[in-house]
């Protein structure tokens, strides 16, 4: 019995210390603060392990995680039911700064010093947060991550189709979100 | 008219997939839409924040290995104990049934009457005197008196 208990702490070391990567980027599309992460990276190794019996070997371990990963992470953003909406209101003067220097960000020059990047991702992840745990999954995938369909359905178990209107569903909820905040903040 | 207007062309795929007839019609479409034009500008920023957005990832910190084995630990040792649970559940009415029999039996072993067991006590005692080890069978002494009695009732 202990043997096999210190041949389990082994094996569950040996995936935890491999596949944290991948699942620290899984849990990263959802969430931004480190705890939550963290949480939410634990959570996955732990359901993983105890339900190893039902990998059957099929594919690689990694898709097997990821899938645990996007599931856990998709379940803990339901039960926050954390989706504020967003006005101009809400902005900081460096968002703000920000959405006023739309012109040179799209021309790619200013977003790219990095303290612009940590606005310009605060500000997509206020945009983010109110969007469904779906829609979000399948617009950071697909627009952010360059996935293909198929790659998000492979990852959800969703139909393409279901893909498809969720991702086009998210674009749409979002470039309305940063219109009207554009027309604000100009 | 509704149907000329490009943003559900907008909202179909990351404007990166678009094909080059598609971007040349959504840029032909905005000289002449200011409310398109409005939901370019916000497609393309909104895809640059998406993407600002994925590029920022948390990496494991050093203690994380740490945190997640003690709960994986902890984990383990919480399942031991409800494996317990799982065998006491079954047989817990075997072992209540049991218990119960057996205070059954001690009650009955106190509350019988004195008088109901007495005369058992007392056989067993005077066959000790006596020496009689069996109840059913005769000592010597016994045997004789019965067949000098027998010869004595004889005519």
């Amino acid at each position: 019995m202990q043997k096999a208990s210190a041949q389990d702490d082994a094996a569950f070391a040996e995936i935890v210390s491999r596949y944290s990567p991948r699942v620290f980027r899984v849990a990263s599309r959802f969430f931004r603060q480190r705890s939550l992460v963290e949480e939410a990276a634990q959570e996955v190794f732990l359901k993983a392990f105890t339900q190893l019996e039902s990998f059957e070997g099929r594919g690689a371990l990694e898709g097997w995680l990821t899938r645990i990963a996007t599931n856990t992470c998709l379940n803990m953003i339901r039960a926050s039911k954390r989706r504020p909406e967003m006005t101009a209101a809400d902005l900081n003067e460096e968002q703000m700064d920000w959405l006023g220097h739309k012109q040179s960000m799209l021309a790619g020059e200013e977003h790219r010093s990095t303290e612009n990047r940590v606005v310009a991702a605060d500000l997509a992840e206020r945009l983010l947060e109110t969007l469904s745990a779906e829609d979000r999954l399948a617009v950071t995938m697909i627009d952010g991550e360059g996935a293909s369909v198929k790659e998000v359905a492979n990852t959800t178990g969703w139909s393409e189709s279901k893909v498809k209107v969720r991702a086009f569903r998210a674009r749409k909820r979002l470039r309305e979100a940063m219109d009207k905040l554009l027309k604000r903040a100009g | 008219m509704k149907q000329n207007h490009i943003t559900d062309l907008l909202d179909k795929e990351p404007l990166a997939s678009l094909s080059e007839q598609e971007l040349a019609a959504i840029r032909e479409h905005v000289k002449n839409c200011t409310a398109c034009a409005g939901a370019y500008q916000a497609a393309q920023l909104s895809e640059l924040l998406v993407k600002e957005r994925v590029a920022e990832i948390t990496e494991p910190s050093p203690f994380f290995h740490t945190r997640v084995m003690a709960a994986w630990r902890e984990q383990q040792a919480t399942n031991q104990g409800s494996v317990f649970a799982r065998w006491w559940k079954p047989a817990r009415a075997l072992v209540s049934a049991l218990a119960l029999t057996t205070a059954a039996l001690a009650a009955l072993t106190f509350t019988i009457p004195e008088s109901a067991s007495q005369p058992a006590v007392e056989t067993i005692a005077e066959s000790t005197v006596l020496g009689v080890e069996n109840e059913g069978q005769m000592t010597e002494d016994q045997m004789l008196s019965a067949m000098y009695v027998d010869e004595e009732e004889a005519p």
